[in-house]
């Protein structure tokens, strides 16, 4: 369980406030809020990347607020994929094991089986340049599974693929956390996301959580009206159309 | 409209010819005027010339690459330093490193003799450690490092900043410790700029005369050996100590290229 208490980060005239937080495992959180809320700056706080002014983070009741990212076993997945140009998918997925010095043979196997369960063993020796968007996310989300992190953090993982794929992708990414209950919290500013994928919705303003709740309850407050607005036209005008062909 | 744009084009591609043809007509009036008994004689035949010739090319060869060794060693850090982070006063630092490429280079020799030199401001605690540079191989090393650190660091620090900053935090993420994601991750990425920063500042060090005239006449670099025998022997000497600088360059600056084009 991931706990945050009374944390204070400062970032030029922007601050993260954040009095109580709990995050449990094996549990898909999803952090919603427009751009420019402190919503990476979170990310980037949990993962050690800026060091808080007070308040602490603890995993499993170990204090790690002072951390350096390295030590924390939070793996980052962000929304460029930011997949390493110089290595094969192999190679990527491969890199967070042979950091840790494990044996080759060792690092063979569970990276196939990574693989398998990403259906991406038939991509292992490609070049990065040359996958889709969504083998470069699935290659991105076997990279950071294979290390098996406390928390998986996804920034934006959809914003860079198109719409057809995104909706696949997070069928794919809600099954294989359904598989394998890693703890996830995934930071973006659609709604869709937060509401099909979340067990609990986070949402920010100003440098602060205003609302955490289950998706069924947060559609029901006012911070989700704005967003709720765009979408409901669309349902709206589906339910009287006949697109079944 | 049509016409317009390709007498605008013709113009320039003829432009073009003349600014090529500036720069390759030295080139080929120097093998036109090369006299083949004379090379032979310098660099094969008889031993007063052919001594100082190759101790000459030896020296300069041996002072460019240690100091180029040395600027890959102090340039990586420094320019990793200034792609990365942002700081007070980053902009005077900048201009500070690319100071040595707005100097006349009698100027710059005459400032590392005011600062390196036995007579300079570091003069004491050089001689403590044995260190001289007036007139000394060592002199030579220096005053190439002096010339060519700009062109190192500037080259390096574009190498760094095409290196997307997250692909590092994403290692960190997996367990590498900053040292480990600089090592396997931002500098294989820029190995291509640190590879065409050091043929840069190589070639800068070995086309280096003024400043090492002033800093350290002797033992004499093949620039040195080139400038005294067109004093005292004349044209055709010089040309013939000229040609495998020349051709040198052109190897280098080829190697450069293709690199430059593979990015």
């Amino acid at each position: 369980m991931i706990l945050i208490k009374d944390l204070v980060v400062k970032l030029g005239d922007f601050s993260l406030i954040i009095d109580y937080l709990e995050i449990n495992d094996g549990e898909y959180f999803v952090v919603l809020g427009p751009s420019g809320v402190g919503k990476t700056v979170f990310l980037h706080t949990l993962m050690g990347f800026l060091k808080p002014l007070k308040g602490k983070i603890e995993v499993n009741g170990i204090d790690i607020t002072y951390w350096p990212p390295e030590k924390r076993n939070f793996a980052l997945i962000p929304q460029d994929f930011s997949l390493f140009p110089h290595m094969n998918v192999l190679g990527n997925i491969a890199y967070g094991l042979k950091i840790k010095g494990l044996s080759k043979d060792y690092i063979d196997r569970v990276v196939h089986e990574i693989a398998s369960i990403l259906e991406i063993e038939h991509i292992l020796n490609r070049n990065v340049d040359s996958l889709s968007g969504g083998e470069k996310q699935r290659v991105a989300l076997a990279r950071a599974l294979v290390v098996r992190p406390h928390v998986l953090l996804l920034d934006e993982p959809f914003a860079n693929l198109d719409p057809r794929l995104r909706a696949k992708s997070r069928r794919f990414i809600k099954r294989i956390h359904e598989r394998l209950r890693f703890t996830a919290i995934h930071v973006t500013h659609n709604i869709i996301d937060a509401i099909l994928m979340a067990d609990r919705v986070g949402y920010m303003k100003e440098g602060q959580f205003v609302i955490i709740s289950h998706p069924k309850d947060f559609i029901k407050t006012e911070y989700a009206r704005p967003y709720l607005d765009e979408i409901l036209p669309l349902s709206e005008y589906l339910r009287g159309a006949d697109y079944s062909n | 409209m049509l016409r317009r744009a390709e007498s605008l084009m013709l113009l320039f591609v003829s432009i073009t010819t003349l600014g090529i043809c500036f720069i390759v007509l030295p080139i080929i009036a120097l093998f036109l005027l090369l006299d083949p008994n004379i090379l032979a004689k310098i660099y094969l035949k008889d031993p007063i010339f052919y001594v100082q010739t190759r101790k000459a090319f030896l020296i300069t060869l041996e002072a460019s690459s240690i100091s180029t060794i040395l600027l890959i060693t102090l340039g990586i850090p420094i320019a990793y330093l200034l792609a990365r982070s942002n700081f007070v006063g980053k902009s005077i630092v900048e201009g500070i490193i690319d100071i040595p490429l707005m100097l006349p280079h009698t100027v710059a020799g005459i400032m590392i003799l005011c600062a390196y030199s036995g007579r300079g401001l570091l003069g004491d605690l050089l001689k403590a450690l044995n260190i001289t540079t007036e007139d000394n191989f060592w002199g030579i090393v220096i005053t190439m490092m002096f010339v060519s650190f700009p062109l190192m660091v500037d080259t390096i620090k574009i190498g760094f900043e095409s290196v997307n900053p997250t692909l590092e935090l994403v290692a960190r993420s997996l367990g590498a410790s900053a040292f480990k994601a600089f090592t396997t991750i931002s500098l294989p990425l820029a190995r291509q700029s640190i590879l065409a920063g050091a043929i840069l500042a190589w070639a800068r060090a070995l086309s280096e005369i003024g400043a090492i005239l002033v800093v350290a006449y002797f033992p004499k670099t093949i620039n040195v050996l080139t400038l005294e025998w067109l004093n005292t022997y004349g044209l055709k000497y010089a040309i013939a100590l000229s040609i495998p600088l020349v051709l040198l360059a052109l190897l280098l600056f080829i190697v450069f290229r293709l690199m430059v084009s593979r990015k």
